[in-house]
């Protein structure tokens, strides 16, 4: 068995035990390397609640929007807290409280440009910009935008905190093979000029929140790696997906998603241990190509 | 035509004049459906706005600006974001009301982007809407306050009521009709000529223009 094979296999015996860790809970990993062509996964086309993932496919909406001429990304919109659930039309707010920036509330009444409004749905994870984005495009053009370039494994219905259509069983779901696929499509320009697919990965690059990929990759590759990724936390998720980038090589694509009622920190832990597992195979298969 | 408003240091237009990209969707002088099955004129004379600076540095009224009853969002037609501008004379009357509320509140008025003017292309615009005659404006907070709530939005309603008897507040709610995060004034459906405007036109000439800047639109008759 050659090293690779080896850090292979590790990685699927010591996923399964990190999933059965969870107890009742789910674990669900995939993998692509642009080097090596290396693609595995751990139960990738499970389906999660997407908490704040579905923010990636809503980023492919908007710019595939933006690439039909609809508006640009300087284009002001209207900041304004107020959205129709799509279970039955009534109105809803987003919880300030809940959501974690300040700065899209804070225009509430005056207008935002819409790339600014992309940053906040991605970098700090604005619940309501992304509901403001997510009506600017429609979902049904969201929809369309991802099914356009073959994406399957992400579902988009709504927008976020729309609390009857979650009681009412409606969420955004994805897979992890979906949320690789998404991103692969963002990093390889599928639809999307070089320009649109830059903007989005500069804009996940920017993140801040640490999310699992990041902490979970050995500390001299931390400190030159730079990770284009979205978190997701809700009380029973916690999910991260990206593009790691290493020097002297193209990336790789990752996807964790992780549920299990109780502490989130069992999940995050999940979430960077299969990350430096991760990391460790797709190392050994590049070298090996 | 074009005259300078002494008061306001602005031009005044007969928008039946400008350029079609512009006039076509401001529709000057058209007449719209309301929901409720009523026509209206919509206005001919605009305050012409060079740039945001302009808008910005022009007082209306001690404490409204220009710029506040002009801000719109990408729902507006494109060719009507691009400067110059075009706001219905109508909106110094607004202003002045807005003025009087702001006086009895005694705190800051808000108005919410796309709450002051907006063209009846606007996609956020119903047919009939007084924002389309510049005389609606979307109260979003008051001193700091955000009205969304069925106290503050009906308090202050109260009082808007009560200094502005032939205005229209529109009632808290969910529904078409009512509103729910603002608070919104009307004054109806006025419309403004200056003085030194003249409205004498060649009447089958301004027919015919009305005509064509009306022709296909849903819920507008020259």
């Amino acid at each position: 068995m050659s090293r690779a094979e080896h850090l292979q296999a590790t990685l699927a015996s010591r996923a399964g035990e990190i999933a059965a860790g969870l107890g009742d809970g789910a674990l669900g990993v995939s993998v692509f390397d642009y080097l090596s062509g290396f693609a595995w996964g751990l139960d990738g086309d499970r389906w999660f609640h997407a908490a704040s993932t579905i923010k990636v496919a809503i980023l492919a909406g908007l710019f595939d929007a933006i690439e039909r001429r609809r508006f640009t990304l300087d284009s002001r919109l209207h900041v304004r807290n107020r959205f129709l659930s799509v279970l039955d039309g009534q109105p809803f707010r987003v919880d300030a409280r809940r959501d974690a920036d300040d700065d899209v509330h804070a225009s509430i009444g005056k207008t935002m440009r819409v790339g600014e409004l992309a940053r906040h749905m991605i970098v700090r994870s604005s619940n309501l910009a992304a509901n403001l984005l997510l009506d600017l495009v429609g979902v049904e053009e969201t929809r369309g935008a991802l099914a356009a370039r073959d994406i399957t494994g992400v579902d988009v219905c709504r927008g976020v905190e729309d609390e009857r259509a979650f009681e009412a069983g409606l969420s955004n779901r994805v897979t992890a093979d979906g949320i690789v696929g998404l991103l692969r499509a963002i990093r390889d320009g599928r639809g999307f000029s070089p320009e649109s697919s830059k903007a989005m990965i500069d804009i996940l690059m920017d993140q801040e929140f640490a999310g699992g990929i990041a902490p979970g990759l050995p500390d001299a590759i931390r400190a030159v790696a730079r990770v284009a990724h979205k978190t997701g936390d809700i009380s029973t998720v916690s999910h991260d997906a990206g593009l790691v980038f290493l020097p002297g090589r193209p990336p790789y694509v990752v996807a964790i998603l992780a549920a299990c009622a109780g502490d989130p920190s069992a999940r995050n832990e999940a979430l960077a241990a299969i990350s430096g597992l991760v990391y460790d195979a797709v190392a050994a298969a590049g070298e090996a190509a | 035509m074009m005259v300078a408003n002494d008061a306001l240091g602005l031009p005044v237009v007969d928008a039946l004049d400008l350029p079609d990209p512009v006039s076509r969707p401001l529709q000057p002088g058209a007449l719209m459906r309301t929901r409720d099955g009523d026509w209206h004129r919509l206005p001919r004379f605009f305050f012409e706005v060079d740039s945001w600076q302009t808008a910005l540095t022009t007082q209306l009224t001690a404490h409204f600006g220009l710029w506040e009853l002009m801000d719109v969002d990408l729902h507006e037609a494109a060719s009507l974001r691009m400067f110059p501008r075009y706001v219905p004379c109508a909106v110094t009357s607004l202003a002045a009301a807005l003025e009087v509320f702001r006086l009895e509140v005694g705190a800051t008025v808000r108005i919410a982007a796309n709450g002051g003017y907006r063209s009846p292309t606007h996609r956020g615009s119903r047919s009939g809407s007084p924002h389309c005659w510049g005389t609606a404006a979307n109260i979003y907070a008051i001193g700091g306050e955000p009205l969304d709530t069925e106290e503050q939005i009906g308090r202050y309603g109260a009082v808007a009521r009560r200094l502005l008897p032939f205005g229209w507040v529109r009632p808290y709610g969910h529904a078409a009709g009512h509103a729910d995060d603002h608070l919104h004034i009307d004054l109806g459906y006025a419309t403004m000529v200056p003085n030194g405007i003249s409205e004498e036109d060649d009447e089958a000439d301004q027919a015919r223009r009305l005509d064509d800047r009306s022709a296909g639109t849903s819920g507008v008759r020259p």
